[in-house]
């Protein structure tokens, strides 16, 4: 029994070691406010743009990538997509919203 | 005198501009098929149904050599097994699909029930649901092989979508699926009809566009690009993605809906699938 209670403790400090250094380096990942700030009006423009069905493809994608680049240190790359992931986004947002309630056949049909 | 005359005349102009914008589902249909009719005059109506293989003579050459040994078959074969396999429950498609593996004339239906459109693929879904099995995927996989055997039974019967007139929101889910296929979408700014009505039957690097009218006649497809069979909504996926925009979830209401006016536009074409394509 004792030996049993030995290895769970150990496994469950080996857990906890383990986990707060994944969540130090996800602190670290994120470490640039700039970034941080950049990347969460990115995600807010994206749901924006989905919320009307004006999503374009690769938003998701940029995102990503954004904070992979954000994890490994490189914030000038993570800024770049991020900054690419919201203009897009506030782009499909319009294209959307600028058509929204106005499709009808086009003159070349008319 | 001079006055009320004016007030008439511009009276019946804005009568006839409100007409020209709320154009009905049966003036679409019509002002569709004779853009067509007009576009490609020396093609009979019918062989629209072969999408692009109407148009271009070189690629109907490829197109009738490898209809020489269809690449759906053993899809079919697999489908007929899955008809004719009883669920856990002990009752089968049979019980839900009362006309036969031939149903799908009836298909894209309004539910006045569900109140939605109902797809051929979401009713065979329901059905498996309503007796106990899991659903199958939309894209890929064994849905295709039921869906393949259905259309092959179908095949002979005429595209008939019905917009009832009783349930105003069948009308209102054809106007949305209309809305989509006219709406510019993603990086690219290119809506459906774009590729599909006046620049049909131009190339697009090696490959020439289809015309909009038939398109919906031959799925599931199997797609050469794809190695395999797909359902219709993997391929409006397919198209979205390459105009760069975020495709919509299949089966979704989205892509139900333009189905509806999709499959509409070719009321009164045969349909022939399963059928392969490029």
């Amino acid at each position: 029994m004792g030996v049993l209670l030995k290895y769970i403790l150990i496994s469950m400090v080996t857990t906890a070691m383990l986990l707060s250094a994944g969540l130090f380096a996800g602190v670290s990942a994120y470490d640039d406010t700039e970034f941080v700030n950049l990347l969460n009006t990115a995600k807010s423009a994206q749901k924006k743009a989905s919320s009307v069905g004006g999503e374009w493809r690769d938003v998701g994608k940029f995102i990503k990538e954004a904070e992979q680049a954000a994890a490994d240190g490189d914030f000038d790359r993570a800024k770049k997509l991020a900054q690419k992931a919201k203009t897009q986004s506030e782009l499909g947002y319009e294209q959307a919203v600028s058509q929204k309630g106005k499709a009808r056949n086009p003159s070349y049909l008319r | 005198m001079k006055n009320a005359l004016i007030a008439t005349v511009l009276v019946l102009a804005g009568s006839l501009f409100v007409q020209v914008l709320s154009a009905s589902p049966e003036d679409d249909v019509r002002l569709y098929q004779d853009y067509f009719k007009k576009r490609f005059p020396s093609i009979d109506f019918q062989e629209f149904a072969n999408g692009v293989y109407a148009i271009s003579a070189q690629q109907r050459e490829n197109w009738e050599a490898i209809e020489e040994f269809p690449p759906y078959e053993p899809f079919i074969e697999r489908g007929e097994s899955m008809w004719n396999t009883k669920f856990s429950n002990g009752r089968s498609y049979a019980d839900c699909f009362p006309n036969g593996p031939g149903s799908q004339h009836l298909y894209p239906q309004w539910s006045k029930e569900q109140g939605k459109v109902i797809t051929l693929a979401l009713a065979i879904n329901q059905c498996r649901e309503a007796n106990g099995e899991q659903p199958l995927k939309y894209m890929k996989g064994p849905i295709n092989d039921i869906l393949a055997y259905m259309a092959f039974e179908s095949r002979g019967q005429l595209t008939n979508v019905v917009i009832p007139a009783d349930d105003p929101r069948a009308l209102e889910a054809y106007e949305k699926g209309k809305e989509f296929y006219f709406t510019r979408r993603g990086q690219l700014n290119f809506s459906c009809d774009q590729c599909h009505f006046p620049n049909s039957g131009m190339n697009l690097r090696s490959d020439v566009l289809s015309p909009a009218v038939g398109q919906t006649t031959g799925w599931p497809v199997y797609r050469s690009g794809w190695g395999t069979l797909g359902t219709l909504h993997r391929r409006y996926s397919g198209c979205l993605k390459q105009v760069r925009a975020k495709p919509f979830a299949a089966q979704g209401e989205e892509y139900r809906n333009l189905e509806y006016f999709h499959t509409y536009m070719s009321n009164g074409i045969v349909l022939n699938g399963p059928a392969a394509r490029k």
